[in-house]
């Protein structure tokens, strides 16, 4: 018998996987390939040459020149929009998930409930008298409304991961800062926040994620090209009749860069706050 | 667990109160106010000002016999269970990439899938937009480079569609009768970060071992994968099918971007939620979007009773 090693057999294996996989990616990939190619050419380049990008010294650096004259202003809102509900949801997420995993307070089952129910009712038919509530509030064309509603939404989600991760915390820290004298906002300062990092920056990214990538509630409420995020800008973008791809396509680009720019940082924490993020669906 | 409390504690904790009340107030709000606020109005004429006159069960009656309300329901119908298929592609890598002998690869194929993440997903529907484009579009470049176009044009001639053409680009947006495969091709190969990432999850309780015994067995590896990860991974493909088919029934951005408010051509990828959308924002008819809402809230809060009662997902 001359069969191979199982080790060398696996290895043989393992290539036709990694070829595979590699295709797979390759054509995943393709899209976000052609965006940064086409992202250099003129309109006539991309129509002489398709699919291979252009000689480095041909690349029209001027389409992203044009690229961050329109989009800027629609990026740097975005910015506003999303750090601060991101960092609203998680101020009283974790307020809120402090209340809850601390003492079995009196009627804290009933509201409890309330919260979860949410998590079941599906949101569908909130978008039209939303936009009555807004206007009602007189909060439409106010980049306040997208802020208050992106704060709002992440409260069920941010909550139920927040209350089981503190509820984990042992207890003698809690009862040792009491003893100090140590106020509730002293104690979530103190003994829940250095301990949550990890959970608390994955929350961060998806509600981040969350935030930058909305286009419907935004379409809805602004008005004013002044106050456009990312969302509707290229909404706006696309409407136009005439379009010069590269200057699109590098819009595209520039829209992505912030994400890009958190990834390279938190990669560990991208993937797996994305896993997480499964549960909120 | 938190700790039990006596009433007399609670009253002296009385400022621990003040901690849930932001995050009360926004959820009663901005979550449960607009939901009783679409009941009430399904029964109004409403032009979403302050104005609006009591019609009763009118708007209720006029979904019965609103035919594009219906048409819509059998489009998204098609939609799910496309993505049903849609979902094999990620199983697949991920089992492809738990294979994988080596630890390194695996983590870097984790971070190349999660890479789409990072583009805003309404650039890539627009991405999209733009390879579905029947002059300068991509997809029929690529139809014509690879001689698929031409088989397209046999198979169209064979099958009578009257939408493929030599040397007529196809307009993929354009032509009503390809708008709900347009809807279902774009995105391909359909990799979907979180669910591989979940299904990686899932196959990471299989151990070495398992895979050894199998290896002595000689079992092939289509085996392998319907005996030994397949039911590993049922939960998590259970979950994140009830997830997309509660996502799908509700969304609408999808077809709003690639065809705009009316559906496109022919209203052919006209969906449920587009609809509502529609009515409210295009027609300016409030109370009968918020009844075809509560139409589509009733019916998915419906979906998931049974889900939650039928289908049992062990956590």
């Amino acid at each position: 018998m001359n069969t191979p090693p199982a080790t060398v057999r696996r290895k043989t294996g393992d290539l036709s996987k990694h070829i595979m996989i590699w295709a797979i990616l390759a054509l995943e990939l393709l899209p976000f390939y052609m965006m940064i190619q086409i992202s250099l050419k003129t309109n006539k380049m991309f129509y002489e040459n398709t699919w291979l990008p252009a000689l480095p010294q041909d690349w029209v650096w001027k389409n992203y020149v044009d690229a961050f004259h329109l989009i800027m202003p629609f990026v740097a809102n975005s910015v506003v929009v999303s750090v601060t509900a991101t960092v609203g949801a998680l101020f009283f997420s974790l307020l809120g998930a402090y209340f809850f995993a601390r003492y079995k307070m009196p009627g804290g089952n009933a509201l409890w409930a309330a919260f979860l129910l949410l998590m079941l009712l599906p949101g569908v038919a909130n978008i039209v008298t939303l936009f009555a509530l807004l206007q009602s509030l007189n909060l439409l064309n106010t980049l306040w409304a997208l802020i208050i509603l992106g704060i709002s939404g992440g409260q069920v989600f941010c909550i139920y991961v927040l209350r089981n991760f503190i509820e984990e915390l042992p207890k003698d820290l809690f009862e040792a800062a009491e003893m100090d004298g140590a106020s509730h906002l002293k104690q979530l300062i103190h003994v829940v926040i250095p301990m949550s990092g990890p959970i608390i920056g994955t929350l961060a990214i998806l509600q981040f994620l969350g935030s930058w990538n909305d286009f419907l509630m935004p379409l809805v409420i602004l008005r004013d090209p002044q106050l456009f995020t990312i969302g509707v800008g290229l909404i706006y973008l696309d409407g136009e009749y005439v379009k010069q791809w590269g200057s699109v396509m590098a819009a595209f680009f520039v829209a992505s860069l912030p994400l890009l720019i958190i990834f390279l940082f938190t990669m560990k924490l991208f993937v797996r706050g994305l896993s997480a993020g499964a549960v909120k669906g | 667990m938190p700790l039990p409390i006596s009433k007399t504690k609670a009253l002296l904790e009385w400022k621990l109160y003040l901690f849930i009340v932001p995050s009360v107030l926004l959820i009663a709000i901005f979550s449960y106010y607009p939901t009783i606020s679409a009941i009430y109005h399904s029964f109004f004429m409403w032009g979403g000002g302050d104005t609006k006159e009591f019609i009763g069960l009118k708007n209720f009656t006029d979904i019965l016999g609103d035919k594009v309300f219906w048409t819509s329901f059998i489009t998204i119908g098609i939609l799910v269970i496309a993505n049903v298929f849609r979902m094999i592609p990620s199983i697949f890598l991920a089992v492809l990439i738990h294979r994988l002998k080596s630890d390194r690869w695996q983590y870097w194929y984790r971070v190349m899938v999660v890479i789409p993440m990072i583009v805003p997903g309404l650039v890539t529907l627009f991405i999209w937009k733009f390879f579905f484009d029947p002059n300068l579009g991509v997809l029929n470049a690529a139809l014509d480079a690879s001689h698929l176009k031409t088989l397209l044009v046999h198979m169209d001639q064979f099958f009578g569609w009257g939408v493929f053409y030599e040397g007529v680009p196809t307009a993929w947006l354009g032509e009503p009768a390809l708008i709900i495969p347009a809807l279902i091709i774009w995105g391909f190969p359909w990799i979907g970060a979180v669910g591989v990432l979940i299904f990686l999850a899932g196959l990471q309780s299989i151990g070495t071992e398992v895979y050894e015994a199998a290896d002595l067995d000689g079992v092939t590896p289509f085996q392998k994968f319907l005996h030994i990860e397949l039911p590993l991974i049922m939960t998590q493909v259970r979950l994140s099918m009830v997830l997309m088919i509660i996502g799908t029934l509700q969304g609408f951005g999808l077809q709003f971007l690639l065809l705009g408010p009316d559906g496109g051509a022919g209203g052919r990828g006209m969906v449920p939620g587009l609809w509502m959308f529609n009515r409210a924002f295009i027609a300016g008819e409030f109370g009968y979007a918020c009844a075809l809402g509560l139409f589509l809230f009733v019916f998915i809060l419906g979906l998931t009773w049974i889900n939650n009662k039928f289908v049992k997902v062990d956590k």
